[in-house]
């Protein structure tokens, strides 16, 4: 019950982000103060959800290096993002390393 | 004789506003978007489905919330058990770009019907904006516009049926996909990824170094609050770096 009341009520409003701002169009002048907001919200989001990620994956293996195969698999997964340009590609790269430090460390 | 002196001579009918043509013009410009955010969407519905929320739930995340990201944390928070209010605020945080995206669109849609406009909102997100504004700027004039919104909403409506189609198929195959292969941690590497592919400033960096930094610091924050936090001081964290320079 909690997750459907949560997912309706985000998805809600959501909605009303998508469609408010165009209905009110010629009156949003407020919301330059948000634009400057939303541009660093979504990396701040993006890195907290990542960082949470790797932390909840280090701490989930096994061992002194449990650490390195989910870090180690980031950086390279950014590596790639950064030569290619496709965050395709990046977790291309990223998984099979964290198969295979997750193998060779044991973790 | 009513209804043609209350209908706008400028405003465009149903048949303009869903041009099969302009229409599948978009969804052809939308086609390269679709196969990466097919594996996204595909992803996304893993997560969904191997997390500890009603799959039915889970899955109505791609048509309602429709955002990647906002889905992802939000699935990640209910899975950890965060309260309802954490889970609508993080989602919310990441999807308040929206607002500059429709307010962008604003001025293009002030024409349209109000049921073209809550359609077209509906299916607004990333790659539709991108797809739709390539579009609107290379609209000739007036005359063209009404194309210029059927190729939207051809684009946008593609996305949205391939993001919940992606979607509930990751959610059938969760059950069936070992263990061992770690699919949800192609969250985390996509989402790394996405920040190396925007363009770096001195403030996005300070955003996500400091969003990463609390977020591991605060891991074990009641409620998943740590997340919050989070988002909340990396963006403190940006705005000062862009105020002082």
């Amino acid at each position: 019950m909690t997750a459907w009341l949560a997912i309706l009520v985000a998805g809600g409003l959501s909605y009303a982000f998508r469609l408010a701002p165009a209905a009110l169009s010629g009156r949003v002048q407020a919301l330059r103060r948000l634009e400057r907001v939303a541009a660093y919200v979504v990396p701040a989001t993006f890195a907290a959800v990542a960082a949470a990620g790797v932390l909840g994956r280090a701490t989930a293996g096994t061992g002194a290096l449990a650490p390195v195969p989910p870090v180690a698999a980031v950086a390279v997964a950014v590596v790639a993002a950064r030569r290619t340009g496709s965050s395709l590609a990046a977790v291309a790269a990223g998984l099979p390393t964290l198969w295979a430090l997750t193998a060779a460390t044991g973790a | 004789m009513v209804l043609l002196t209350t209908a706008s001579p400028a405003a465009p009918g149903p048949a303009q506003l869903l041009d099969r043509r302009a229409m599948a013009g978009g969804v052809r410009a939308m086609a390269p978007w679709l196969v990466g955010f097919g594996l996204y969407g595909l992803v996304v519905g893993v997560a969904a489905g191997r997390a500890g929320v009603p799959a039915l739930a889970g899955w109505l995340t791609a048509p309602v919330v429709y955002s990647g990201g906002a889905q992802v944390a939000a699935i990640d928070l209910l899975d950890a058990g965060a309260a309802p209010a954490v889970v609508v605020a993080t989602a919310l945080a990441v999807n308040c770009r929206l607002i500059v995206y429709s307010a962008a669109m604003g001025d293009r849609w002030r024409a349209t019907p109000r049921w073209w406009r809550a359609l077209a909102a509906l299916v607004l997100v990333d790659p539709s904006f991108s797809v739709g504004d390539d579009r609107y700027q290379q609209a000739a004039g007036a005359d063209d516009l009404p194309r210029a919104h059927a190729h939207y909403l051809g684009a946008a409506l593609a996305l949205w049926v391939t993001w919940a189609g992606a979607a509930a198929a990751g959610i059938l195959a969760a059950g069936s996909i070992p263990d061992g292969l770690r699919l949800e941690f192609v969250i985390p590497l996509f989402l790394a990824a996405e920040l190396q592919r925007r363009p770096p400033t001195t403030a996005t960096r300070r955003a996500w170094m400091t969003a990463a930094a609390v977020a591991v610091v605060g891991a074990s924050f009641p409620a998943r609050l740590g997340l919050l936090a989070a988002v909340a001081a990396g963006t403190a964290a940006a705005l000062a770096v862009k105020d002082r320079s």
